[in-house]
């Protein structure tokens, strides 16, 4: 690409740029019209919206990187909010074992993704199809159906044990002014992005999800790296589903649902942040920033919550175009 | 069965072709496939058609079946000009072709039956709601009794479960049913066992006996002896020699590879130290002969052989990508047992896959990635990679190999086929790898990068390596030593100094007769 028309670097830099200018100009028009909107105090607020989805979504990017795709991430924050707020309220566990049981339930809901992908060749969609089910179901036998919450009645009896405040301020808690899952997501944030572009195993991973039959012959052990992305897929939605059971107080039945259809939002807007064109940590991160200050903005125009899935859906749609469409395609060098 | 026709059989000379090829060019972008190709397919005879991968074969099928309208010339049917174009138009002149992989020409999740009557079916004919037994009844009368008693199939057993001779029977039985007078069967014994082989031969020669005319598409020559009464060989698009019968398949060797020089240009024949690599017992297929090989210390190892030789199955067992069917390896004198193709690239060995955009390429990475992909150890620092140190790294390679790239960030998809092979090379170069095994490297490639690829394989960079090609010319170029394989066994070994053509020739055929008849 010696010589350029002014036209193709216009293309070129709505390719490579739109969605973060996109991004730039919404901030800017909310907080010209709404006065509420441009406070530190509404930044945070928004962070805080999105903090989960986004480290949920660093999962999902990192089984998108490797040509897989992890569908049972809601119904693994479903199944790890019950289950660290049941081994708390019925067990009695100290919120760092109610914690650690969490993330080790998540990275076995990875492991056996990956196992099912990889051993059992099942294809990633449906075989995250079904754990989806199956873990959302088991998070309603774990406790019976019921809510799970300081104080809740079983078998006739109190609970022993309850949500104790440690564990909680992981979700209200705050740090240099900023509440905890904003500071777990930003350095998730970090840490993920920077595996994925700057080490040995984020090279890896794409190299599996850009050729496999070719990493293999280069000496990749393919399968290995794809129960290995499962894994961190699974252990950061748990993260999430932690982060969710303490800001909750309380473990709710099926809340962790919506979170699959956020997040894979999240993770596929983000290919089209700087024209990447696939699956990158930092796209991910903007990805769910824009959707909550899409939602926050909205909201401060009395825009009713019933339209905030349309909305998220056509802004996924939309960058879906951006993306895969030929019109912003470049132009191979010939 | 009666094999051989004489000169005045039902296929003899001057008999109306049936259909015809016109000075067809056919272009795909600027690669040239066919290059004003004529050929006359007579009523009642087989002709055989040969020749090396790219020659045109696959090309001129697919415009004779009327899968592809050629960029130029015309197709003719009974002497006057026809657009084919498509399938369904070709079917409808009396072409019918029955593919390699005859499982692309059933849907197999239906059964038997509504296979063979899927066209009529589609076409309303059978009305719109066909009852099981209409299509049991119709598809019976196409396939007839006797065929499927004799090959006991089953018309409610699903299409997916037949094997491939039972498919292949079926196809060519619907074929004529709807009233081929042309049968295309392209590799039909690809997958036939010896009797399933003699069988198909025995139709051929009934077909062609009763009228058709059979275009027949083989790399096993020695199939051609008896069966066909014309054999025409193409090379680089054009229509090169043409055979009657009785036809000698070692001529056919010799017209599919075109002329041989010698030693292209004068260059040292290097004498070999001691074993680096030794293969005992190693077996292409399970049924397949064993082979010994041993590469030395600083020779270029040349495999030539035919397509379904058995080089690349040999190979893979070679780098760790496909398990060892029999036998076992040693590498500097230690066992040499790998698992995975890691096992081997740990212990020096570098492999240059025959299919390079499927097997090695990861086009939308840029040089770097593509280089540094199999070593990245060496690029960390901290626990990161390095940028600078891979660039370096490749920028270098770039230079030493002389690849024409944009820079060392330009995308492997913005280069040429060349240049492309030379990255791979390069990876491996960069991965230090000492010993390399290369399939088919020069597939695809201009003479200026084979050029330079052959003069870094013989380098000081590469301690030994193997080069394997259907076309001797490229080996002789490089190889110090050349191994010919033929069905899987190897039929001789040459200097490539002391290399005659007329003994490569029958080398190369020497075993690949499944049936000499």
């Amino acid at each position: 690409m010696t010589t350029t028309s002014l036209a193709d670097r216009l293309r070129d830099g709505v390719y490579r740029s739109g969605l973060l200018v996109l991004l730039a100009a919404l901030i800017v028009y909310f907080a010209v019209t709404l006065p509420a909107f441009g406070t530190p105090r509404n930044a945070v607020i928004i962070l805080q919206s999105v903090a989960i989805t986004a480290i949920i979504a660093m999962g999902v990017t990192i089984s998108l990187t490797v040509g897989g795709f992890d569908l049972s991430v809601g119904s693994n924050v479903s199944f790890v909010v019950m289950l660290t707020t049941a081994a708390q309220v019925y067990y009695e566990a100290p919120p760092v074992l109610a914690v650690l049981i969490g993330l080790a339930a998540g990275a076995l809901i990875g492991l056996l993704n990956g196992l099912l992908v990889v051993v059992a060749r099942v294809p990633d969609l449906l075989a995250t199809l079904g754990t989806m089910f199956v873990f959302a179901g088991l998070a309603l036998v774990l406790t019976a159906g019921q809510s799970v919450s300081s104080g809740s009645i079983v078998g006739g009896e109190p609970a022993p044990g309850r949500i104790t405040e440690p564990f909680a301020w992981l979700g209200r808690g705050v740090v240099l002014g900023l509440p905890v899952p904003v500071v777990v997501m930003i350095v998730l944030g970090v840490v993920v992005t920077v595996m994925l572009s700057r080490s040995r195993l984020g090279r890896l991973l794409a190299a599996v999800g850009g050729n496999a039959d070719a990493a293999r012959l280069a000496g990749v052990h393919v399968g290995r790296i794809r129960i290995t992305a499962y894994v961190l897929s699974g252990t950061l939605a748990s993260v999430g589903g932690v982060l969710l059971a303490a800001r909750l107080g309380r473990g709710d039945v099926g809340v962790g649902g919506s979170y699959l259809l956020e997040t894979v939002a999240a993770a596929l807007i983000g290919f089209a942040v700087l024209g990447a064109n696939r699956p990158n940590g930092f796209g991910t991160l903007v990805g769910a920033v824009f959707v909550g200050v899409l939602l926050n903005g909205l909201t401060m125009l009395n825009v009713p919550y019933y339209t905030q899935d349309l909305i998220k859906g056509a802004i996924l749609v939309g960058a879906l175009v951006m993306s895969f469409s030929a019109l912003f395609k470049r132009k191979d060098a010939s | 069965m009666n094999p051989v026709p004489t000169d005045d059989g039902p296929g003899a000379q001057g008999a109306t072709p049936v259909l015809s090829a016109r000075s067809v060019v056919q272009r795909y972008g600027a690669t040239l496939a066919l290059d004003g190709v004529d050929l006359e397919v007579r009523s009642g005879e087989v002709l055989g058609l040969v020749g090396a991968n790219g020659a045109g074969k696959s090309t001129l099928t697919a415009v004779l079946a009327g899968l592809l309208a050629p960029t130029e010339g015309r197709v003719e049917i009974d002497g006057s000009a026809v657009t084919l174009g498509t399938p369904a138009a070709a079917a409808a002149h009396g072409i019918a072709l029955v593919p390699q992989h005859v499982e692309t020409a059933l849907v197999p999740e239906l059964s038997v039956a509504e296979n063979l009557v899927l066209d009529r079916i589609a076409r309303g004919e059978l009305g719109a709601l066909p009852s099981r037994r209409r299509i049991r009844a119709e598809a019976r009368a196409i396939a007839g009794d006797e065929l499927l008693e004799r090959a006991g199939i089953r018309l409610d057993a699903r299409a997916g479960s037949l094997r491939t001779a039972q498919a292949q029977q079926l196809l060519i039985r619907r074929a004529l049913h709807r009233g081929a007078r042309v049968l295309i069967l392209d590799e039909p014994t690809a997958a036939l066992s010896v009797t399933e082989q003699r069988e198909l031969h025995a139709q051929v020669r009934r077909l062609a006996a009763d009228g058709t005319a059979v275009v027949y598409i083989t790399h096993h020559l020695a199939e051609f002896v008896g069966l066909a009464d014309r054999v025409v060989a193409l090379r680089e698009g054009r229509v090169v020699d043409e055979f009657s019968a009785p036809i000698e398949p070692a001529r056919l060797v010799s017209a599919i590879l075109g002329p041989i020089e010698h030693l292209p240009e004068e260059r040292p024949v290097r004498e070999a130290g001691d074993a680096v690599l030794s293969l005992r017992g190693l077996r292409v297929r399970a049924d397949a002969p064993a082979v010994d090989l041993d590469l030395r210390r600083g020779e270029v190892l040349g495999i030539t052989g035919l397509l379904g030789a058995g080089k690349t199955e040999l190979l893979r067992q070679v780098v760790g990508a496909e398990p060892l069917v029999d036998g076992s390896m040693t590498l500097d004198g230690a066992a040499f047992a790998p698992k995975h193709p890691a096992d081997a690239i740990a212990r020096g060995l570098g492999f240059v896959p025959e299919d390079r955009r499927r097997d090695a390429e990861l086009p939308e990475w840029d040089l770097v990635r593509n280089t540094t992909l199999a070593e990245l150890r060496p690029h960390r620092r901290l626990g990161l990679l390095s940028a600078r140190s891979e660039r370096a790294a490749t920028a270098a390679l770039i230079r030493s190999l002389s690849i024409v790239a944009a820079g060392p960030r330009a995308l492997l998809s913005s280069l040429s086929g060349g240049n492309r092979q030379k990255v791979v090379v390069a990876r491996w170069l960069a991965a230090g790898s000492r010993v390399l095994v290369l399939d088919e490297p020069f597939r695809g490639v201009d003479l200026g990068a084979r050029a330079d690829i052959g003069a870094l394989i013989r380098s000081s960079a590469v301690e030994a390596a193997i080069v394997a090609s259907s076309d001797p010319e490229e080996i002789l170029e490089v190889a110090d030593r050349i191994i010919v394989l033929a069905d899987g066994a190897v039929a001789g070994e040459f200097r490539p100094d002391e290399l005659d053509e007329a003994s490569l020739a029958e080398l190369l055929v020497a075993s690949t007769a499944k049936d000499p008849a």
